[in-house]
């Protein structure tokens, strides 16, 4: 099976270089990115088809995007067959709590603040997937 | 009563109140005199009596007394009966003289009938045909004041109807249905603008008056009335005066109909409103006006609490992501630094972080502040001598080292917000405390004192205190007045602030007191009833 990896949605470029640099101190997976949510559907819904889907090991998903926002990216991995179970982490920055009520009853399995640190990370990617 | 019980009157009676009435009686023969005296004292108890020995005795007592009714003799000396009679009618046309005479006086009936006596009884007396005669007159007598009476009520009463009219500009007139005659009241005259009684009174001319617009108006609702039989109700017209001047009438009337159930009259009145109508309207203007304000203002604050919405929006979301990506750029600076060779690098990089963690608190701060400004409120009833006890039992328990002595006056209950008000009272308290804090014996004292009929609450506290002329930044966010390190300070200054917000969102006022070293003591007044609900 070919490398696995964390499909990364976020559209700034800053915030992509801080989180693949976490990811980068906690593993050796490869990192997809998805600049806005469009794109990030397009992309999954491809790696459905494909099959490539089963190397995603953790969505990384920003809320506040382009074109499509976070919790609507989240709805349609959600709603779609083999995405359906992906394990999905979202990252922001705001505390707006309906979108974190929106988040867990979609299911998340964690709803973190910005900037992401190396103990989240490691929390997110249990060790023997790693091993 | 028992209607049977009435007595049945004396001989020559009459059943009417005689009190006020004189009678005289002249006689120059004593025993008679005296005797016909008696006997009319005996029969006419009520009537006050007099008498005189002969004319010119008679005529001096007429003119002292004017007794209304005189009994004479004709033939006396000094001056003889028709010559007193005469003397008397002068003074009184009006007094009623009846003749006493024998049959052989019958030659003066003549003159006695010119000279207007108009009744006589031949001697020897006969009683009852005198008191029959004198029964008489007093009837008429009586008949003549009641009638005076009632037109002097008429009269009196009319005058009153006018002067009522004239004050309370109502004018009343009546519309006779076989001619179109009508009568006006002289204060109708005068609402319509003409001298009483210097136009003629008609349906026509009346109908005149009105505004063509209203004349139409009038015209249809008395022609209705008239075929309904019902009342015209209060119609608002306008007249136009000579001078060109227009009046708003109120014009009522009722249908009169005659025995044969056809109208005959129409009765109504016609009220000047015209002032009433101005004012009327003037208030409907104001109202309007003040309607609009309050429209124009709340749309104000509206848009002034959506900008705030939105800053407040933009402070919590875009704001925080600038400043969560500087924290990791700190953060990954602090990591990947410790081994510099250059051992400032990882220095500057904690201190960037902790400057980006105030940033952050400032934000938090701002983001609460907003919040307590425009969250909606739930109006309970509160005990705030309750809140506070609680409030300063909390912080004596955090440090039971301190020695704080408490005093809370008891029973203040308000109405209010209990989550925002206890807020504020924990900001209040908590700046006691920590202003306190270097006192060996601090004081803190929860009490009111009542001005013009508000209540003012105060908490004072013989702390620190502060220099009245930094009053002005006292209630302001991020502001402070204290030396960094003088007292424990959480980093952000907006205690104060809070506590303004919350107790103006209560329509209260908040000020202070305060000198350095000696204490200061906060004031504020709560609405007695506040506003439910938010801004939005």
């Amino acid at each position: 099976m070919a490398q696995s990896c964390i499909f990364l949605v976020e559209d700034n470029p800053d915030d992509a270089f801080l989180v693949s640099r976490i990811i980068g101190k906690v593993c050796s997976e490869e990192i997809v990115l998805a600049r806005d949510g469009e794109e990030a559907i397009q992309l999954l819904l491809q790696m459905a088809e494909d099959g490539s889907y089963r190397r995603i090991r953790l969505v990384l998903l920003d809320l506040k995007l382009p074109k499509i926002n976070g919790i609507e990216v989240l709805q349609s991995i959600r709603s779609s067959g083999p995405l359906r179970d992906l394990p999905v982490a979202v990252l922001t920055s705001s505390d707006n709590e309906t979108d974190q009520e929106r988040c867990r009853a979609l299911g998340v399995l964690e709803y973190i603040f910005k900037p992401l640190g190396v103990e989240a990370l490691r929390r997110l990617l249990p060790l023997d997937k790693d091993a | 009563m028992d209607q049977n019980s009435a007595e049945p009157s004396a001989m020559g009676q009459v059943p009417y109140d005689l009190s006020g009435i004189a009678l005289l009686y002249v006689e120059d023969e004593a025993d008679a005199r005296s005797m016909v005296s008696r006997m009319l004292a005996m029969n006419y108890p009520k009537l006050t009596l007099y008498d005189a020995e002969h004319g010119a005795a008679g005529i001096e007592m007429y003119r002292e007394h004017e007794p209304e009714i005189v009994v004479t003799d004709i033939n006396m000396p000094v001056m003889d009966g028709i010559r007193m009679s005469r003397e008397i009618k002068a003074l009184n046309p009006e007094a009623r003289i009846i003749a006493v005479t024998a049959h052989s006086d019958t030659s003066y009936l003549l003159s006695a009938i010119e000279i207007g006596i108009h009744h006589y009884v031949l001697k020897p007396i006969n009683y009852e045909e005198l008191f029959s005669v004198i029964d008489k007159i007093l009837e008429q007598i009586v008949l003549k004041r009641l009638v005076g009476e009632q037109n002097r009520r008429i009269i009196e009463s009319e005058r009153q109807l006018s002067r009522a009219q004239a004050i309370a500009h109502l004018g009343s007139w009546q519309l006779d249905l076989t001619d179109g005659s009508m009568n006006w009241s002289d204060e109708l005259y005068r609402i319509l603008g003409v001298e009483p009684g210097s136009v003629p009174a008609y349906y026509l001319t009346f109908l005149d008056r009105f505004t063509p617009q209203d004349r139409e108006v009038i015209r249809k609702a008395i022609r209705e009335a008239l075929e309904n039989r019902q009342p015209v109700t209060a119609q608002f017209c306008r007249i136009a005066r000579p001078d060109g001047s227009q009046r708003i009438l109120r014009v009522e009337a009722e249908v009169i109909l005659d025995g044969a159930g056809v109208p005959a009259l129409m009765i109504g009145t016609s009220h000047d409103v015209t002032e009433l109508k101005q004012a009327e309207e003037q208030v409907r203007t104001l109202t309007d006006e003040l309607e609009r304000r309050v429209i124009q203002r709340t749309s104000l604050l509206q848009a002034s609490v959506r900008e705030l919405e939105s800053f407040s929006y933009f402070v919590s979301h875009d704001l925080r992501a600038p400043v969560a990506r500087l924290e990791g750029f700190c953060r990954a600076l602090a990591e990947d630094c410790t081994n510099c060779s250059s051992s400032n690098c990882s220095v500057y990089a904690e201190r960037a972080e902790r400057v980006v963690r105030q940033i952050k608190q400032i934000i938090d701060a701002f983001n609460n502040l907003t919040h307590y400004a425009r969250c909606k409120m739930v109006i309970e009833a509160i005990d705030l001598s309750a809140a506070v006890r609680r409030i300063a039992e909390g912080f004596l328990q955090s440090e039971p080292e301190r020695r704080v002595s408490f005093s809370i006056a008891d029973g203040l209950s308000v109405r209010g917000d209990p989550g925002l008000l206890q807020t504020a009272l924990e900001h209040l308290i908590g700046n006691a405390w920590k202003f306190t804090s270097k006192r060996e014996q601090a004081l803190i004292e929860f009490g009111f004192s009542d001005e013009d009929s508000v209540r003012i609450y105060f908490l004072r506290d013989n702390g620190a205190g502060f220099n009245m002329k930094y009053l002005d930044k006292l209630f302001k966010p991020f502001q402070t007045i204290h030396t960094p390190g003088e007292y424990t300070w959480n980093g952000i200054a907006i205690g104060l602030a809070t506590v303004h917000s919350i107790i103006l969102r209560h329509g209260g006022r908040i000020w202070a007191e305060g000198e350095v070293d000696k204490g200061a003591t906060f004031y504020f007044t709560l609405e007695p009833n506040p506003e439910p609900g938010s801004f939005l």
